[in-house]
């Protein structure tokens, strides 16, 4: 863990500087916080809440963080399952199958108002979203922010060797729903 | 990189950017939005805490309420009835005296006269049983307007 984050810690764990700390934070996680969210939830306006709901649980339960992992892979942990927690309490609100979300994301980014990518940006998000929900967060942890093996086996709490298996597995369906539309 | 390229070069060739993008001062923003929400999670906590002094506040008057009763009729009773109060007080006797009273009390005034009339008879009074006799019988003021005779 670097400097600033254990100075982060301390001062999250004191009632004096804790407003303070929390602001350092916040302008210091946010930006990496909020676009792994985003290409989770697929929707700016859900990203937004997540991110704050995120930030909220964080606030509550910074009294718990027991300091055996990073504050970032702890931080990336309560965003993934935020995320996670969202789509399926939004599933079970819209009537959507559970194993159906490929489509609602489909749907969500087929209505961004925020995606601005070209045509071959679009493919490649339509076959990110067709993998199944966990080789997906693989996939983005690795593809877009590349992060390490290791860091990304305390977030997901997963072993490295499942989680190399799984980007390899990810990997290869998005190569064939490339070259499938080509 | 190179592991990428051999299991999916179509993908590798792919200008890996970020196709999303967020409106304007969006980040700039988010502080003082989360800062607003954590004011009013803050203040929820403080409604929760009220929440339980409401739910408990009935009960709390109606304990309050019989303590200001009991205060109110308890007191007067205290200071205007003395005598009675501290009848009642003196109602904790012991067996034993309970039990000599009632002896006393029992000696009607004809076998007492008839006993001092014959001071050899076969009951011996002592002087305190007299005197305990002379005291649950008679008052003070009869005790004193006799001697004064």
């Amino acid at each position: 863990m670097d400097n600033s984050d254990l100075d982060l810690i301390a001062g999250l764990k004191n009632e004096k500087t804790r407003d303070l700390a929390f602001n350092s934070l916040v302008k210091k996680y946010q930006e990496r916080l909020f676009w792994h969210i985003r290409k989770i939830v697929m929707d700016h306006d859900d990203a937004d809440d997540v991110m704050q709901n995120t930030f909220i649980k964080v606030w509550r339960s910074v009294d718990k963080f027991r300091e055996e992992s990073s504050l970032y892979t702890w931080l990336y942990r309560i965003a993934t399952n935020e995320s996670l927690t969202f789509i399926n309490s939004n599933k079970r609100r819209s009537l959507i199958p559970m194993n159906d979300t490929s489509e609602f994301l489909m749907n969500n980014l087929a209505s961004d108002a925020y995606f601005e990518g070209d045509k071959i940006q679009k493919r490649l998000q339509e076959a990110i979203l067709k993998l199944p929900e966990k080789q997906r967060i693989v996939f983005n942890l690795k593809y877009f922010e590349e992060m390490k093996y290791e860091a990304m086996s305390q977030v997901l709490d997963t072993s490295v060797g499942a989680l190399k298996a799984s980007y390899h597995h990810a990997a290869k369906k998005v190569e064939e729903y490339l070259k499938s539309r080509d | 990189m190179d592991e990428l390229k051999k299991i999916a070069p179509e993908l590798s060739k792919i200008k890996k950017e970020n196709p999303f993008r967020v409106p304007e001062n969006y980040f700039e923003d988010f502080s003082a939005r989360l800062h607003e929400r954590l004011e009013a999670e803050k203040a929820g906590v403080h409604r929760n805490q009220n929440r339980i002094i409401q739910f408990l506040k009935p009960a709390i008057g109606l304990a309050a309420g019989f303590a200001l009763i009991f205060t109110l009729s308890y007191w007067p009773l205290r200071i205007f009835t003395p005598n009675e109060q501290a009848k009642n007080l003196s109602t904790g006797n012991s067996e034993s005296e309970m039990l000599y009273a009632s002896w006393v009390e029992g000696i009607d005034e004809n076998s007492f006269y008839a006993m001092l009339d014959n001071p050899n008879g076969s009951v011996n009074f002592t002087d305190d049983d007299l005197a305990d006799f002379v005291n649950t019988n008679s008052s003070e003021y009869d005790i004193y307007s006799e001697t004064e005779n």
